[in-house]
């Protein structure tokens, strides 16, 4: 990626009459962190970044941004929002705009095509992560850590970031402007963590998921990652009736996974933002990964490749297979 | 609603149906324990007069504002204490059932389990009722005109009565003719009248009725709206004839290049016809139509220098600029009278129907013995080798019906009744011949049925119980193997022709007008009724009737019966002018509501759209619910994230208490 390239692209589109601001990545300011920013002028656009490190998913900004009151006699603020995109992220926007949950006019998407993002975890275990900000870049088949001037070179399949592994969609799927060149999409192998507990006895799973989710803080950082997490007023909030209640004890926080999960089912573009926000480690890629799993193998229906496509969870055909069912 | 609710329960005997399965004294003595409940009594029907007594005079005298009856399905009689409790003043909403009947009594057999299964339906109903709204039901106004879809016998009845009555109909048929299947037919079981004739003049008073706009060759393309309101779009298929010039002189069809090329559909394949048609002599109206497919210029754009139609047609009628015509209007109510398709006896290749000439349909056999069919009324076949009379004739019943194999285990409620009238026909016609029957069973149960059943085997037709297995050429004859199940004798049976009794299906292009109406299927296909035996011609679309074979196979007796069935109903609200809305609809909460649509993708009525209103200064789009259309079944609220769609009487938070309830109590 021409970071050069990013920015005076960046500088060009802020400036324009009709966008409001641009959502893009700079360098964060503690060791392997990249931080995502808004970017209103030439001067932000010129801190822009896109490196290994820029894993977080943009689309989540999207549906944040707070609709103040517009006071009487004002029209609300009908300018675009410039959105830099990886893969992953462009199929949340995609499953947003099926979703109607963003217009596509409000919208220039800037593609960034993307050979993988690095686990921040796993590169910590290979290099320990100091408060000094570090830089990553891509080479080759693989990362390099760019410290105080020095370039260490790290192997791919060590510190390559789980959903990036399993990645089928490393370009983006929709896009105003594309930089770079598209990557060519790399093999994907079997998802080992959704086989490994797919091949559990019902016991052997509950005791797993108890064990993952008795360590739920329920701070709902998972919620607030996701980018298609995105209800103004979620049910799990709610007191009447209370779908869920405010303890923090295995069964409400399992009851909380559970529905969060089959919301997501059919509409989880697997980007790993869940997992990556979760203080717990819990690993509930793995939990999305296996209803998308079932979509797929079911239904032949994949989320955020479509803008089109008819939204999975309102789609009915009498021939719909119903093995599932118990 | 700030007053306590003040409750009464009801417990329903139901005769025994209740009584000997549940203890109603026990379970009306625990609804006193029950949070809130003031009254609890129990009663031999609850549902008659002095049970209906009760309640209003608890409503009126303990001051109830809440009422729970435990009796059967609210199906049954939601209606009824609904209307009892509006009756004494109370808001005929304020009403919970528990179905202690269908899901309790019925059911089981141990006392001690469906007592205490009572009590918690019981207690599960208090909980929920005592979180209930007042709804108010709503009225709009009904289009005084009815649309009826199918011109066969059924729709023509349907759209006759109607008419009658002094509403406007419109019948849309889509073959060039009204008159339908049972214009194919000779003579109709068991009285032998002829068809045709009693017919052709209910076809023609369908054509000159003045409150009757007639569409034929054309189809209906869009229906929305709700009952009292159905905005209709018909497509008129160009004809490529003039409608009104044609005289229908038939000089164009003797003309045509093609003439006599084309399988006729009316004859049922035995007969020809050329590409420009009238479907049959008495046709209503008797105009001609071309066909696209078949004419060479409207297929291939040439017909030797000039077509010879145009040449041929004296009054200039021939028009090959005509174009499709889209007609809108409004209608009030819809019969639906679509008809049904013949079983397609190449499903059944034991049977030889594609390999032999001499193994014919019952329709086809139709068309045979009738006067105007394309033989004249003379049963002449080709084996395969020359042209014969037939003089050996079997028939063999339940040809895609009561069949697993072929999909459709129904019995097609015609076939025995046709085949004897065939057999009859030919031992008229054909002086000498043999004929017999192999037959599963013999259904004659209507009217006059069995004894004509019985005239036919006086007549000397034999009935050999046996279904035939394969049927195979030796010579010039058909070689049928069969075992006689009653002398347990396998035959082999050399015969001229063979009739095959094919039964009824719905047709192959239902899924079109279910889509189009939102309809359902029963299991064996055919349009579902809103209840078998209580609204037989209702669908559970309000608004929307079934008339004819479309809602299951019939004989023109019953055909007939239906559609006067359907017009009557369809009247009601055109008649009424106004029509009432269901008040448990589904409602949003338009602050919640996020405006993705599934509810409106989800909604099998389409009683949802979604429209942008001003929140805060903001455009936003949210669901809104056409109350008219609802039914309030619940789809939109399984389907909605943000839990912002849910029915009126059915929101989480009246129904998780209910839940709750059953979950805790042991």
């Amino acid at each position: 990626m021409d970071l050069e390239k990013l920015r005076k692209t960046a500088a060009e589109i802020v400036s324009r009459e009709d966008v409001k601001y641009l959502i893009g990545w700079r360098q964060g300011t503690f060791g392997y962190r990249a931080a995502p920013c808004f970017v209103e002028d030439a001067a932000g656009a010129a801190e822009l970044t896109f490196s290994p490190l820029c894993s977080a998913n943009l689309a989540t900004y999207l549906t944040l941004a707070e609709k103040l009151p517009v006071p009487r006699g004002k029209e609300p603020d009908s300018r675009k929002t410039a959105l830099l995109v990886k893969g992953c992220d462009s199929r949340a926007v995609v499953q947003l705009l099926v979703e109607k949950g963003v217009k596509r006019e409000e919208l220039v998407i800037i593609g960034c095509p993307c050979p993988g993002m690095v686990d921040r975890a796993l590169l910590a275990e290979v290099i320990p992560e100091e408060s000094a900000p570090a830089d990553l870049k891509w080479s080759g088949g693989g990362f390099v850590l760019v410290k105080n001037g020095l370039e260490t070179a790290l192997p791919r399949d060590r510190v390559l970031a789980e959903q990036c592994r399993l990645c089928r969609h490393p370009n983006p799927v929709v896009s105003d402007i594309l930089l770079g060149e598209p990557v060519q999409p790399w093999e994907v192998g079997p998802d080992g963590g959704v086989d490994e507990i797919e091949a559990k006895d019902v016991a052997d799973r509950w005791d797993y998921w108890e064990e993952q989710f008795s360590r739920c803080l329920r701070c709902y950082a998972c919620r607030n990652a996701c980018p298609l997490c995105y209800c103004k007023d979620c049910i799990l909030d709610r007191l009447n009736p209370t779908w869920i209640n405010r303890a923090v004890n295995f069964s409400e926080n399992t009851a909380y996974h559970l529905a969060r999960a089959f919301h997501l089912a059919g509409r989880c573009i697997e980007c790993g933002a869940c997992e990556r926000a979760c203080p717990a480690h819990i690993p509930l890629g793995k939990l999305n990964r296996k209803l998308a799993r079932e979509v797929r193998d079911q239904y032949g229906f994949e989320p955020g490749l479509d803008a089109n496509a008819e939204p999975f969870q309102a789609a009915f055909k009498p021939d719909d297979p119903e093995e599932f069912i118990l | 609603m700030t007053e306590k609710p003040k409750l009464g329960v009801y417990v329903c005997h139901c005769g025994i149906n209740i009584a000997a399965t549940v203890d109603v004294a026990a379970v009306t003595e625990y609804a006193l324990t029950l949070p809130n409940v003031k009254v609890a009594r129990n009663y031999s029907y609850m549902c008659s007069d002095p049970g209906q007594l009760l309640i209003k005079n608890d409503i009126k005298n303990e001051g109830l504002n809440r009422v729970v009856v435990a009796s059967c399905s609210p199906r049954m009689h939601e209606l009824t204490f609904r209307k009892a409790l509006q009756e004494a003043g109370l808001n005929p909403y304020f009403l919970e059932m528990a179905n202690i009947r269908e899901q309790c009594s019925w059911v089981h057999e141990n006392r001690d389990e469906a007592t205490a299964k009572a009590k918690k339906l019981v207690a599960a109903a208090v909980a929920k009722a005592r979180l209930l709204e007042p709804l108010e039901a709503r009225e709009v106004e009904a289009e005084p005109a009815a649309l009826v879809i199918g011109g066969g016998i059924a729709g023509i009845q349907a759209a006759l009565d109607i008419a009658d009555a002094g509403f406007k109909v419109y019948v849309v048929e889509k073959t060039p003719s009204v008159g339908g299947r049972m214009s194919q037919l000779d003579k109709t079981f068991p009285t032998l009248d002829c068809s045709a004739c009693i017919l052709t003049p209910k076809m023609v008073d369908c054509a000159g009725h003045p409150n009757i706009e007639l569409m034929t060759y054309a189809e209906v393309e869009e229906v929305g709206g709700f009952i009292g309101n159905f905005n209709v779009k018909v497509r008129k298929k160009a004809r490529y004839v003039d409608f009104v010039k044609c005289t229908g002189c038939g000089d164009c069809a003797a003309a045509c290049r093609m003439a006599g090329r084309f399988l006729s559909e009316f004859d049922a394949g035995v007969g020809k016809r050329s590409a420009v048609y009238l479907p049959f002599p008495q046709a209503v109206p008797a105009k001609y139509t071309i066909d696209p497919e078949s004419c060479l210029f409207l297929s291939r754009g040439k017909c030797g220098k000039e077509p010879k139609c145009v040449e041929a047609c004296r009054a200039g009628a021939i028009d090959f600029t005509q174009q499709d015509e889209i007609v809108e209007f409004k209608v009030g109510a819809i019969v639906v009278a679509t008809g049904f398709d013949v079983f397609d006896a190449r499903r059944k290749p034991e049977y030889g129907y594609a390999d032999y000439p001499n193994v014919i349909t019952g329709l086809e056999m139709e068309r045979l013995v009738s006067a105007s069919g394309p033989t004249g009324g003379k049963v002449k076949i080709h084996n395969g080798v020359e042209e014969i009379i037939p003089q050996e004739i079997a028939f063999i019943q339940c040809v895609g019906s009561r069949d697993k194999s072929t999909g459709n285990e129904y019995c097609s409620r015609v076939c025995c009744m046709y085949t004897a009238k065939q057999a009859h026909l030919i031992k008229d016609k054909i002086p000498g011949a043999n004929v017999r029957v192999y037959y599963m069973d013999v259904r004659a149960f209507g009217k006059g049925f069995e004894e004509f059943y019985d005239r036919v085997r006086r007549e000397g037709v034999r009935y050999i119980r046996g279904n035939p297995s394969e049927i195979f050429r030796r010579k010039e004859k058909l070689v049928i193997k069969v075992e006689d199940t009653l002398t347990a004798t396998p035959l082999e049976d050399e015969v001229d022709l063979v009739v095959l009794a094919v039964g009824l299906e719905p047709r192959a292009d239902a899924r079109k007008t279910i889509e189009l109406l939102r309809l359902s299927q029963s299991p064996d296909r055919f349009f579902l009724e809103a209840h078998p035996k209580l609204r037989p011609v209702d669908t559970a679309t309000d608004g929307i009737f079934l008339a004819g074979c479309c809602q299951g196979p019939k004989d023109i007796p019953d055909t007939v019966a239906q559609a006067k069935g359907a017009a009557a109903s369809a009247m009601v609200p055109l008649a009424r002018g106004k029509v009432k809305i269901g008040a448990q609809v589904a409602c949003v909460n338009e602050d919640t509501c996020r405006g993705c649509g599934f509810c409106a993708a989800i909604c099998p009525y389409s009683a949802i759209e979604m429209v942008t209103i001003n929140r805060m200064g903001h455009p936003v789009e949210v669901a809104r619910v056409n109350e008219a259309l609802c039914k309030g079944c619940g789809s939109c609220a399984a389907g909605c994230l943000s839990d912002s769609i849910q029915p009126r009487s059915f929101r989480d938070r009246q129904i998780l208490p209910q839940i709750a309830v059953l979950g805790v109590l042991r």
